[in-house]
């Protein structure tokens, strides 16, 4: 699909220095990999224990890239944005990261409020590539890398849709926006869409053979049966992994995956068929901060 | 990744071991796994040495724990690693993967816990032992490294070598060590095969002036990196003047301008570690071929015609 004019379209509305920018490629998109000071702007509470946060970007990044994010005294974990605008030098863009406190440090940045200091390094890793005719695949808080995704697709005029499941409906992230968009929503308690796995209907909807591209992110089991399916109806996929990381510049080794040995924080997060060939723990319990991989739960 | 560079007057032997060119894998970097390993090793690495590792797994510092700065690299990893025994499968499954050389790197908490975890290790069989006596950011944790004491270093090095018999053991000193020359012939009078130096410089910290708060949460960390270059070939020079054992020189190196600063100070091998953040992924390939120039424009037929010549 040309993308052309919709791209040349959206010039008119915006400041002309912006304008003049983007036609020289004046976006900033040098980052850090040392931490660079960020303040919160604002705070976007789905429930008590689910929240997203916005930034301002003190770097450009691309869908499915990651950054690092520090909460000084506390400890940094990676997060894949669940939107992001370009920084410009006349006029910075905004950075968003949805987070479900799970463990330690996703409780402590539950209590950040507008105003606080954060730290923020990236981008780091290899995003999704923009396929006209993507199926977004979306599981729990994977939704939150595909929405932006999504919105990259849809700025860029090329059609997706997306099939977003979680455990219950409180769980499920920007129903409102994709459900304007293109979406089908699934929960495992039936308490919004349909009841069941979001990968049920994967096979059906690739049968139609509207789709050339699946891109998933989500619990590995979710991605595993995605590349299954897809390999059944060769239609190519890109899936977002998840691994312990600790420099994102793809020399500690901590997310390095057994096999080939590629660097999740490098030469992923996102992979396709050709790298993932190469790798042989898929589904096996994660290498901990120590580099152990736990036994099977009761194994 | 461009083709590896195949050059045989780049092979060096360290401690018997035969390296096809003079390049390491310096430890903590990548060396977490057989699989991370052996991705450096197919980068080009001559030989890769194995993250440290301790009797007992360890999670080390919470992040921030690597951060660059303009001339280098600060860590505070924290000695993370899964436990000897884990280590020593990881070393066995590199062995029966790569044909690269492997080197192993021990830690311990006290003298007696450096001859446990080396006898561990050494059921993997590797190519060499590597003996950590100096990493600087556990200090508050572990207490002044051993490396600064000449007596004891001595005694850990006896202790390794006679844990793991049949193994040749280096042994990765401190640029704080006062004397290094002195302390490296301590080590080879107590038996060390080889010497590594450096390890990292420092401890130092880096704050962050709008935060207002030291980045590393382990707040202090060694410095790696371009920043370490001058300090690495001191040392390497001094240490060279008083040993006859090989010295793997470590510390600062992403060129081969900067891997012949070590050569010419006397050593013998060059450990890549930081490098391959400053070089980028051919770093391996791109200091052997810079090598490889610097013998084609001066005349030379092997490593051995320039190693520690700047003595006379």
């Amino acid at each position: 699909m040309p993308t052309g004019f919709p791209t040349w379209h959206r010039f008119a509305g915006w400041p002309m220095t912006e304008r003049l920018e983007r036609l020289v490629g004046q976006h900033l998109q040098e980052g850090s990999a040392t931490p660079v000071p960020v303040r919160v702007e604002e705070v976007l509470v789905h429930h008590e224990t689910l929240k997203t946060f916005v930034m301002e970007a003190p770097f450009s990044i691309a869908p499915g890239q990651f950054v690092m994010l520090w909460l000084p005294g506390v400890e940094e974990k990676p997060f894949s944005p669940s939107l992001a605008t370009q920084n410009w030098r006349s006029r910075p863009g905004r950075i968003e990261l949805t987070v479900r406190a799970v463990g330690a440090f996703t409780h402590a940045l539950m209590g950040v409020k507008p105003g606080q200091l954060l730290g923020l390094r990236g981008p780091f890793g290899r995003g999704f590539s923009l396929e006209p005719f993507s199926l977004l695949v979306g599981g729990g808080m994977g939704i939150a890398p595909l929405r932006y995704l999504a919105e990259a697709l849809d700025s860029s005029g090329l059609p997706f849709h997306a099939l977003l499941g979680a455990r219950t409906g409180r769980d499920l992230l920007f129903t409102d926006w994709f459900s304007r968009r293109s979406a089908s929503l699934f929960t495992d308690d039936g308490s919004a869409g349909t009841a069941g796995l979001v990968t049920q209907s994967l096979d059906a909807e690739l049968s139609s053979g509207l789709f050339r591209n699946v891109c998933a992110c989500g619990p590995e089991p979710m991605l595993l049966a995605v590349m299954k399916i897809c390999e059944t109806r060769s239609v190519p996929y890109q899936l977002g992994f998840e691994r312990y990381m600790k420099c994102g510049i793809g020399i500690c080794g901590q997310c390095c995956m057994d096999g080939s040995g590629i660097r999740l924080c490098k030469e992923g997060p996102v992979l396709t068929a050709h790298e993932l060939a190469g790798i042989t723990e898929l589904g096996l319990p994660h290498r901990d901060a120590s580099g152990a991989r736990p036994a099977r739960p009761g194994v | 990744m461009r083709a590896l560079h195949v050059d045989p007057r780049l092979q060096v032997s360290v401690a018997g071991v035969t390296l096809s060119n003079p390049t390491v894998l310096a430890s903590g970097i990548l060396g977490m796994s057989a699989s991370s390993a052996g991705f450096a090793a197919r980068l080009g690495a001559g030989a890769v040495t194995f993250k440290s590792c301790g009797l007992d797994a360890r999670k080390g510092h919470p992040g921030p724990a690597i951060v660059p700065f303009e001339h280098g690299l600060l860590n505070a990893v924290g000695l993370s690693n899964p436990g000897a025994e884990a280590m020593a499968a990881e070393i066995a499954e590199f062995r029966s993967r790569f044909k690269v050389p492997v080197f192993a790197s021990i830690f311990g908490k006290t003298v007696e816990e450096f001859g446990r975890v080396a006898a561990i290790v050494a059921q993997a069989n590797p190519h060499l032992i590597e003996v950590n006596v100096s990493c600087p950011n556990v200090e508050s944790e572990l207490g002044t490294p051993f490396g600064l004491d000449p007596g004891l270093t001595g005694e850990i090095t006896r202790l390794v070598k006679l844990s793991a018999p049949g193994i040749p053991i280096s042994i990765k000193l401190s640029p704080q060590a006062h004397g290094i020359g002195r302390l490296a012939r301590a080590c080879q009078d107590a038996g060390a095969d080889a010497i590594t130096a450096i390890n990292t410089v420092g401890p130092g910290m880096i704050i962050d002036p709008v935060i207002r708060r030291p980045v590393l949460s382990n707040r202090v960390g060694g410095v790696s990196g371009g920043a370490i270059l001058p300090v690495a070939v001191r040392c390497v020079y001094e240490i060279a003047a008083q040993v006859s054992i090989p010295i793997i020189g470590t510390g600062g190196v992403s060129r081969a301008e900067h891997a012949l600063q070590l050569i010419l100070a006397g050593a013998t091998a060059v450990g890549i570690g930081t490098g391959l953040s400053e070089g980028g992924d051919d770093v391996f390939t791109d200091v052997c071929k810079g090598l490889s120039e610097y013998l084609d424009a001066n005349g030379f037929s092997n490593l051995a015609q320039i190693r520690g010549v700047a003595h006379d």
